[in-house]
């Protein structure tokens, strides 16, 4: 039975992560694009799948592979932003500015949050916080990661219209609902152990 | 946890910044507004005012907006056309008695199907009616938002450089200029 359940688990995750990419790298938009375009788009969509999965391994207290797959999003993350760096700086930095549409806010603010919540994790030990103010602390900041980060993906038109639209809204709501479920099971389990 | 309250007003005092910060924007960036037509394209109507009227006339002059530069390339080849299926016409006037300027040199730049905007620029000049007109490819979105970009920087006026967006079923998109000599 576990094992059945392990099986079903990594179909799941695979499906997470292969969907959204599948869809991205077949769609018409990355036909003719650059290396840059399309390296952009790899790692923002593997942003995505890997923000919908981190709740649930905190949850399922598999903290080692939440603390390296949060590692992984920050670096998939900064290779997305380096990409468009390359395949238009004007346009980058554009997007960084006061002026920047919406969209690009929403990325800016989630980034900020990603460095934020990434460091609260590596520096849990030495941070002087109550377990509880931190497990708060860091339950808020994925919340404003996962919510600004998708959010950002989905008013961004691209490789991930329509049906992308769909699949991404799906990682959204799997990592906005999967945090309040991780951080009452991490709170139970503070409790059992007083 | 000590203080509850406490942490529950800084957070709400953050999430409090970040909507403000986010309705604080403008969804396709500031002045960047959705100039996409679609449908059969309507004949122009100039507005040609009386001659004695024209000189105390003064029509406001365009400002550029930000991003208006965007991948600018100084001296678009003069091209009849980039493609088919997407128009970007529009109305040339003087801001000094509002009259359409012939002849007017206008650089247009945009991502479509078949090229970049770095790639994909052209000069067209506005005819007797003080209009420009130049088909393109279709529009692809270029970070994340199908966008145009519409440029003057001669010398007999001041220079205006335009970025707007467009919707990507959109078949055309107008971009008029009005140009001041003191910029």
């Amino acid at each position: 039975m576990a094992d059945l359940r392990a099986i079903g688990l990594v179909v799941a995750a695979g499906t997470v992560v292969a969907l959204p990419l599948s869809l991205a790298l077949s769609d018409r938009h990355l036909a003719d694009a650059s290396t840059a375009l399309i390296l952009s788009t790899v790692a923002g969509t593997l942003a995505a799948s890997a923000l919908a999965m981190q709740p649930l391994l905190a949850r399922r207290r598999r903290i080692a592979r939440h603390q390296l797959l949060g590692a992984v999003v920050l670096g998939l993350v900064l290779v997305h932003v380096g990409a468009l760096f390359v395949e238009s700086p004007g346009d980058a930095w554009f997007a960084l500015s006061p002026d920047g549409p919406t969209r690009a806010r929403m990325a800016l603010i989630a980034t900020v949050a990603l460095l934020a919540v990434v460091a609260l994790g590596a520096l849990r030990s030495r941070l002087p916080l109550a377990p509880a103010t931190w497990r708060l602390l860091h339950a808020y900041l994925a919340v404003v990661v996962i919510a600004l980060g998708i959010g950002h993906a989905v008013l961004t038109d691209g490789a991930l219209d329509d049906g992308g639209t769909v699949v991404l809204l799906a990682c959204g709501a799997i990592g906005l609902l999967g945090v309040p479920a991780a951080h009452l099971a991490r709170t139970r389990r503070g409790r059992e152990r007083r | 946890m000590r203080r509850p309250w406490l942490l529950v007003l800084v957070l709400a005092v953050v999430t409090a910044a970040i909507v403000v910060a986010l309705l604080d924007s403008e969804v396709s960036g500031t002045g960047a507004e959705n100039v996409g037509e679609s449908g059969p394209e309507q004949p122009a109507v100039a507005p040609e005012p009386r001659e004695e009227k024209r000189v105390q006339r003064r029509c406001k002059a365009t400002q550029s907006n930000p991003g208006g530069t965007n991948n600018y390339i100084p001296g678009a080849p003069r091209r009849a056309s980039l493609g088919s299926g997407f128009v970007i016409t529009g109305l040339v006037r003087s801001a000094d008695g509002c009259r359409p300027l012939e002849g007017v040199r206008i650089q247009v730049w945009l991502a479509t199907q078949t090229g970049g905007e770095q790639d994909n620029r052209a000069s067209v000049r506005t005819g007797a009616d003080g209009r420009y007109r130049i088909e393109t490819d279709p529009t692809v979105p270029q970070f994340g938002e199908p966008n145009i970009h519409v440029g003057y920087d001669d010398d007999e006026h001041g220079e205006v450089f335009i970025r707007r967006v467009v919707d990507l079923d959109d078949e055309r998109a107008v971009v008029d200029l009005t140009l001041a000599r003191d910029g």
